[in-house]
Formats: C-alpha cells, structure tokens, sequence
C-alpha cells in the first residue's frame, strides 16, 4: 500500500485535483466533511489530509510515502527528503515587506515578524543584517501597521492583501509552488509506482 | 547466548561484530572523550556542529564524541600497511531538525593505509553483507556513488553547496534553475542497478569535504531513514596530518537497527 500525505486546505484541494487527473482518484476526498482517510483498493494507495506544516513529517518519518508540499513549508522544515517534481501549482513568491513609509535604519537590529522564522533567519543571514524574529500564526499585515515590527516576511501571491494595508514588497528571494516529495527508504523499495506517479502528473503538468 | 538479556540494539550488533571479526577486523575500543579543542578545529568533518561539552575534574573542557572516525584517526599509526578496525560504540549528537542531543549506538568499520582497490571491494561487500544481516529477510539496498566525480564536476562551482543538497534531493528542477553542469543533472536522475542489491544513486553524495571516493547509503524496507553510511575519506586522513594515506568505512545505526522485526 502506498500512503501520500496532502495539505488541507486550497493547495491541497488544486494537488488533489492533479492526482485524479493522473489517475489516483479517491472517492470522497473533496467532500465537506471530516473524515482524513481516504483508500482506493483498486489502486492499493491511501491518501489523506494533513496540516500544510505537517506534510514534510509525515514523509520525512515514513508514515507517508510520498506527500506533496509548498516550497515555502520545505525550506522552513528542511526534512530529509526527495524532492521529486515541482507540481507548478499555488504558485507564489516569498517576499520581505514593509510600510510604505518605512525607512530602514540599517544601525539598528530590524524587526521581523513571519510565519517562517527559519526563511527569514537564513535570507537576513545571507546579507549580513542582524535581526529580532517575532514568530506570528497568520494575519502578518497587521505587525508593521501597529508597530509590532518594521518588516514582515511572508508569502505573496497578488500583492493585494500588501496594497489595501498600505504596505509594499521591498524584495522577492524566492519562487514558490507545490512540490511532490517522497521518503527516502520508501523510493528505494517503491520505486516503480512512485516514478510512475511522478512520471504522469509530470506529463499532465506539460501537457 | 541468552538474547533476552540483551537490549535491542546490543542484539542487533552481535552479528555485525562476529561477521567483521571473521574478516579479519580487529575490535576497537576508545575513550569515551576527548579534549573539545579536538573537535573544535574540524567542525567541518563533523556530521552535526553540536558537541556535547563538559569541564573535567582538571578544569580541562571535555567532549563526549560525536564521531568515531576521528578518534580512530587521531590515535592511528600508518606502519605502511592495511590495518583494518571495527567498533561498537555510543556517539552524541544533534539529529537533524531537533534541539537536543541524542545518544546514538553505532557499528562499523574503517579500513585505513595502503589501501587497494581489493581492500574497498571488501569494505563495499561489507556494508551489503551487513545490511543482510540486519533486514533479517527484508528488502535491502546499498546505494553506491563517486563523490570524486561530482568533486571534479563542481571545481570552483560558487553553487556548490546548493547543488550538492538538490543533488541528495534529486531536485531536478532545482538543479536546472542552479544551472548545474548537465552531467550532474543527468546523475541526479539516473539509478541505476549494478548488482544484487546495490544501485548507483548520486543522491548517496552528501557533504564534499569527508569523502572523496566511493560513499555508500543503505536502506532496509520498512525504516525510514538510511540505516548505514559511509565512504572513502583520504580527503580527512590527510586534514589529520596523515597525507597520502587512504581509509575507507561505514557505520551502521544500531538504534534503528534494533527495531528492524523478521520479515
């Protein structure tokens, strides 16, 4: 039986349709209601509804085999994994923004509040600019507009959320979307349906 | 033998130590620590940045180790020989994404001197014959690959760091936004079965700066993570002033080891 951990929520629901589109359809999956598990025997696959945060875990462990994952997730976890295929859906950028007033004062340790300390460490790490991380769960416009922090680093898709705050992107360091990712061991002894997988939404992807 | 008295990981390496001391292996044994400053100067040769420290009753600062090698490396003598070593011993690190260290029980062997080309033969048989031992009839496979080549592929290459890592990912897409030399895409996309149970994955390539030859990643169906690993590290013996001598190990996770149940 092969296990694949997808993201609940609209990445997961754009990836599940790409699955059955491929041919790994699993009846129930789109339904509203909270059942997590979903097997189709025939195909003797189990998918099922994770935390977005949480899928890299679930692969990383083995309890899923392969699993699929925004970018921005993996290069906050940095599991151990393969990542197989950039599935090219919920395509977005990660992006440092500020007020638009905002003046930096590069003396000063700058304030950043994010969703993804690990990202913003490591991207104010690379220009030498020492940093206060404030960790938020959502809602990050809202800390430069009060003053909780000078900037946020979060992720942007149209930039309209940014603009009706009063706020701009002062830059974008890196592309995001979702990515097919799978357990190291697990490729090794299933190699053949993964690649097979890999193989068909990639064709789809290009086609 | 009385298997009950055992923990699992001690049960799991029981094996592993009769089939190295039949090949000729000797069993050895070290101190437990060694002086900080040790591990201090090759951060790099450390698989994690964490040491484990503790002051000494002499005031001197301590390391519990967080590798075996480089012990066995520091006390070798090269008689201009083969010798050949194999160990059981507990090593304390940070595991990757976790904030605390871990002790972690580790088998292995390593292979150090004039070596030949018959002496990594025999180490690489090793590591397969170890992984059968410890599938207890699972499914195994040694990934095999050159670190060598993908050495000379990236002389002076400024991405190095991320192409290696998209490398160990077989992030294809990765590599091609990197433009990473097309032999190197074309290695992270490609495994390919050379014998019973041993594949050539370049994602087996970790860091650059242990191995320099062959390095090996065996897995067992059913963990989740690589449970043997190891490689050919002239590179390291001569950072430790043994310049011109060659070594080849593995080392095998006995925790992980220990929870692999008969198939």
């Amino acid at each position: 039986m092969l296990n694949i951990a997808l993201p609940k929520g609209r990445l997961g629901e754009k990836v599940y349709a790409l699955f059955e589109r491929a041919g790994y359809p699993f009846a129930g999956m789109l339904d509203n209601t909270r059942k997590l598990v979903f097997v189709n025997e025939e195909l003797d696959m189990r998918c099922f509804w994770v935390k977005p945060f949480d899928v890299p875990v679930y692969v990383e462990r083995g309890t899923a085999d392969i699993g699929a994952a925004g970018k921005d997730i993996l290069m906050e976890r940095n599991p151990d994994v393969y990542e197989l295929l950039d599935l090219e859906a919920g395509k977005c950028r990660m992006a440092a923004a500020s007020r638009e007033d905002f003046i930096d004062d590069e003396t000063r340790t700058l304030r950043v509040a994010t969703e993804f300390p690990n990202i913003a460490r490591k991207y104010y790490a690379s220009l030498g600019r020492e940093i206060d991380v404030i960790t938020l769960r959502g809602s990050l416009e809202l800390a430069p507009v009060l003053g909780l922090s000078d900037v946020i680093v979060d992720i942007v898709e149209t930039g309209t959320t940014l603009r009706e705050n009063n706020l701009k992107v002062i830059t974008y360091f890196a592309d995001l979307s979702a990515r097919l990712i799978a357990n190291k061991s697990a490729y090794k002894f299933k190699a053949g349906i993964i690649t097979e997988i890999m193989r068909r939404l990639k064709n789809d992807r290009d086609n | 033998m009385q298997q009950f008295m055992l923990r699992p990981e001690e049960a799991a390496s029981l094996p592993l130590r009769r089939l190295y001391s039949d090949c000729g292996y000797s069993f050895y044994r070290m101190s437990r620590f060694e002086e900080y400053d040790f591990y201090a100067d090759k951060k790099d040769f450390l698989m994690s940045n964490a040491v484990l420290t503790f002051t000494d009753a002499d005031g001197r600062l301590m390391a519990l180790r967080p590798d075996v090698t480089l012990s066995i490396i520091k006390h070798w003598r090269n008689d201009g020989g083969v010798q050949k070593f194999f160990y059981d011993e507990k090593v304390y690190r940070v595991p990757r994404n976790s904030a605390s260290f871990h002790e972690i029980a580790q088998a292995g062997v390593e292979c150090m001197g004039a070596l030949t080309k018959k002496d990594i033969d025999e180490v690489t048989g090793l590591a397969v014959e170890s992984l059968k031992i410890l599938a207890k009839g699972r499914r195994y496979v040694l990934d095999v690959a050159d670190a060598g080549k993908i050495s000379a592929l990236l002389n002076g290459n400024r991405e190095q760091n991320a192409i290696l890592r998209c490398l160990a990912e077989k992030n294809i897409h990765g590599l091609k936004s990197l433009n990473a030399p097309e032999e190197i895409i074309r290695l992270a996309g490609s495994s390919e079965e050379i014998g019973e149970c041993i594949r050539v994955d370049y994602s087996a390539v970790g860091s650059l700066s242990y191995y320099n030859g062959i390095v090996f990643k065996g897995y067992i169906e059913g963990t989740s993570e690589c449970i043997l690993s190891g490689g050919q590290y002239d590179n390291l013996m001569a950072a430790m002033g043994h310049e011109g001598a060659k070594a080849i190990g593995f080392a095998v996770n006995l925790e992980l080891a220990g929870g692999i149940e008969h198939a």
